[in-house]
């Protein structure tokens, strides 16, 4: 029986139906964008998209590797080791990148930055070293008797 | 029924064959700029994210809740001031239980003003009724079986092969499922940026994107670069480095994830966590 032998009604149906799901199939062609789906159900160039935003944080290895050595050295002796350059001088890749310009400034945070993690406060782990501001030689500078570098040190 | 081949209908068949083959290269061209339309690509990038997978772990014995993470995470991310945060420091104080009570344990109170990051009001009970308090770390916790990845439905929220779960700003509309569905609220919705008003777009899903532009490049993520005590250690399942950190971390400690019973299979591994913690 050919196609044309079929009843109307079913031929008018077969083709809607191709109508349909062809307009469908001719939509998501143009509109799948690149590389949706080669890595997962996104768009698989967003990774890269993401991946190349501009960081603002150097990193230790960069400070101590490529130029501030002796300062690193002298760090990894106390028990300041385990903080990162930036943790306390603030965020320096402006300044790592190019290091002729003044980017490089003591931090202003919103309070002292020894006082940050050393003060005495009920939640903090014992092992941790904290004094209670009110009664450690109030009036005077950490730096007066800490060197922040080398804490173990008198200056 | 065999058709009769006739000099009008080979012309017909001809003609349509030719002009597909002619239109196939056109309909790629139109495909290719009805996209570039639609998403803007960028440079390819050297990283392979099949040969990675990324792990965080947090020894909440080592918080010490300066709050130095939150901070550094809003910086690297250019996360929104106000209460938008990627990651943040909650203080747990759990109080003595009241006399005659019968409990281990009295009241558990959880905060984090502004994250953490301009430290803690004095707790609002006396240091003599607090039986123990710490501070835990929050972020993403990069489930293998993401809830937000399975809701999202445009295809934005994804789990990349490297284990990050991340958000394609460029996809997202702004509908906010995903935040209903992290349990750990760890999504926000960004304010829109000036030129996403001027489009009329709403603003996009915003989380922790395990500073993706640094893991990529070899450099560790803001919080674990600042963190002072090293209680967020960072390392690569695939890629174990001589006495690495996270094998270190597993043989130390007895490691936990934040609501295993969800089945969400998290990433950010716990240590010293009480059952507390949520």
């Amino acid at each position: 029986m050919g196609f044309s032998k079929m009843p109307p009604q079913i031929v008018r149906l077969v083709l809607l139906t191709i109508a349909i799901v062809g307009s469908y199939l001719v939509a998501r062609y143009f509109l799948t964008p690149k590389t949706f789906g080669d890595l997962g159900w996104f768009r698989a160039s967003a990774l890269e998209e993401l991946a190349n935003l501009q960081p603002v944080f150097a990193g230790k290895q960069t400070c101590v590797q490529v130029c501030h050595t002796d300062e690193g050295q002298k760090v990894l002796k106390h028990d300041h080791k385990t903080l990162s350059c930036e943790s306390c001088h603030g965020a320096s890749l402006a300044h790592a990148d190019k290091p002729d310009v003044p980017e490089f400034k003591p931090p202003k945070l919103g309070y002292s930055i020894c006082v940050r993690c050393h003060e005495f406060n009920p939640s903090r782990p014992k092992w941790h070293h904290q004094v209670v501001l009110k009664t450690h030689y109030p009036g005077q500078k950490c730096t007066e008797c800490h060197v922040p570098h080398m804490p173990q040190e008198v200056p | 029924m065999k058709a009769r081949i006739t000099r009008r209908n080979l012309m017909g068949k001809l003609g349509a064959t030719v002009a597909g083959l002619l239109a196939l290269p056109a309909a790629k061209t139109a495909k290719a700029a009805v996209q570039n339309v639609l998403v803007s690509t960028t440079a390819p990038n050297a990283y392979n994210p099949k040969k990675h997978k990324w792990v965080m772990a947090i020894d909440i014995n080592k918080c010490i809740g300066c709050g130095l993470c939150a901070e550094a995470c809003k910086k690297e991310n250019h996360v929104p001031e106000g209460l938008f945060f990627r990651t943040w420091v909650e203080r747990y104080i759990i109080t003595k239980p009241a006399p005659g009570s019968g409990e281990a344990r009295g009241e558990v109170l959880v905060d984090s003003p502004n994250g953490g990051i301009n430290g803690y009001p004095p707790a609002t009970v006396a240091q003599e009724d607090i039986l123990h308090s710490f501070f835990v770390p929050k972020l993403c916790n990069l489930c293998a079986h993401s809830p937000c990845a399975q809701v999202c439905p445009v295809g934005a929220t994804f789990d990349s092969p490297d284990g990050a779960v991340l958000v394609d700003p460029t996809y997202c509309i702004g509908c906010g499922f995903c935040i209903q569905a992290c349990p750990y609220g760890c999504r926000f919705l960004t304010p829109p940026t000036p030129e996403m008003k001027a489009l009329g777009r709403a603003g996009t899903a915003g989380k922790c994107t395990l500073c993706y532009h640094r893991i990529t490049r070899g450099l560790r993520p803001a919080c674990v670069e600042v963190c002072p005590t090293q209680a967020r250690i960072f390392g690569d399942l695939m890629n174990p480095v001589a006495n690495d950190p996270i094998q270190q971390f597993y043989k130390d400690n007895r490691v936990q994830t934040l609501k295993p019973h969800l089945g969400t299979e998290p990433r950010v591994l716990y240590a010293g966590m009480d059952k507390e913690v949520r």
